[in-house]
């Protein structure tokens, strides 16, 4: 079903069962989405129920000015990147580094792959600033368009553009470093 | 070693690995929350958030009430405020003599003891003079 016969399924009333479409559509899609923000499984989980708590009670205020699937990927963005700045608040208030924390997610997650350059790129992407991460995740690992990060993001392409490559370049120095 | 620009095609995209069947019941989670939200939705639970904020809110002036009434104290209820505001009718007076009219006795004081007072107390000798004191 599209996006457009979901948002017109809801409009007749039949909420519950859009929502059921909705699910279907994204529910895996958002969740790999969300574990390379979180580098673990049970995070993932957790917070994509909240992720579609808020898509079901935002439902109504949807306008429709975006598309559904740009409005549901700005919701999982944002909801990772609030989980991420939640985690670094709490460990920077138990005096922990949130990157030693986050590299011992990665090597404890039993669902990466024994491969050390897969455990080398997660643990460099855990090290990038906020929007750099975003963008690689979304160009690399999601095949998003630049239009439709800029549409998902408020940015313009020139500047994904430019996150994307110094994000590829800071990956790049990192994995070389680690597999030294 | 992997090195240059074919670093991110020789790792590719592999997807870490999750436990069997989660798709499906994460489905299943996911489907139920509209049916959860309507059960937690009565009118209670909306009219709650209201509640809360009124209590808070009556909370805060009981406690500001309680608080204020025993540091802050009005004139008639401190018998040392009235002593304050005789001490301030005196234009010049020496901060560290307090005026208390419980312990002088006004019979037994002589004019000189008066001067010396207020000579003490920093009073300027044309202001004594201006006063109609002779000394």
């Amino acid at each position: 079903m599209t996006d457009k016969e979901i948002l017109d399924l809801y409009k007749s009333g039949q909420r519950e069962l859009a929502f059921k479409e909705i699910v279907d559509s994204y529910s895996e899609r958002l969740y790999w989405h969300v574990r390379r923000f979180l580098c673990s499984h049970e995070d993932t989980d957790d917070l994509l129920q909240e992720i579609f708590i808020k898509i079901w009670t935002s439902l109504p205020t949807f306008r429709g000015e975006s598309q559904l699937y740009t409005w549901i990927y700005r919701i999982a963005t944002n909801e990772s990147l609030n989980f991420l700045q939640k985690q670094k608040i709490r460990a920077a208030l138990r005096f922990e580094d949130i990157t030693a924390r986050l590299d011992e997610k990665i090597d404890e997650d039993t669902g990466v792959s024994g491969d050390e350059a897969q455990k080398a790129l997660m643990k460099a992407m855990s090290r990038l600033p906020s929007k750099q991460k975003t963008v690689f995740i979304m160009r690399w690992f999601d095949d998003l368009s630049y239009e439709d990060i800029s549409e998902i993001l408020g940015t313009s392409v020139g500047a994904l553009k430019a996150s994307y490559h110094f994000a590829q370049e800071k990956i790049r120095a990192e994995i070389e470093k680690y597999l030294k | 070693m992997l090195t240059g620009k074919d670093i991110f095609e020789n790792i590719g995209k592999d997807r870490p690995s999750v436990p069997e069947g989660y798709f499906s019941d994460l489905r299943a989670r996911l489907n139920s929350i509209p049916g959860e939200s309507a059960a937690h939705s009565g009118p209670w639970s909306r009219v709650r958030p209201y509640l809360a904020l009124a209590a808070s809110f009556a909370a805060i002036v009981l406690i500001g009430n309680a608080v204020l009434r025993d540091t802050v104290k009005t004139p008639s209820s401190d018998p040392f405020l009235g002593e304050d505001s005789y001490a301030d009718i005196i234009s010049i007076t020496n901060p560290e003599i307090l005026y208390d009219e419980s312990e002088f006795d006004m019979e037994e004081l002589s004019d000189e003891d008066i001067i010396n007072y207020l000579i003490e107390s920093g009073v300027r000798t044309e202001h004594l003079a201006y006063a109609g004191y002779n000394y």
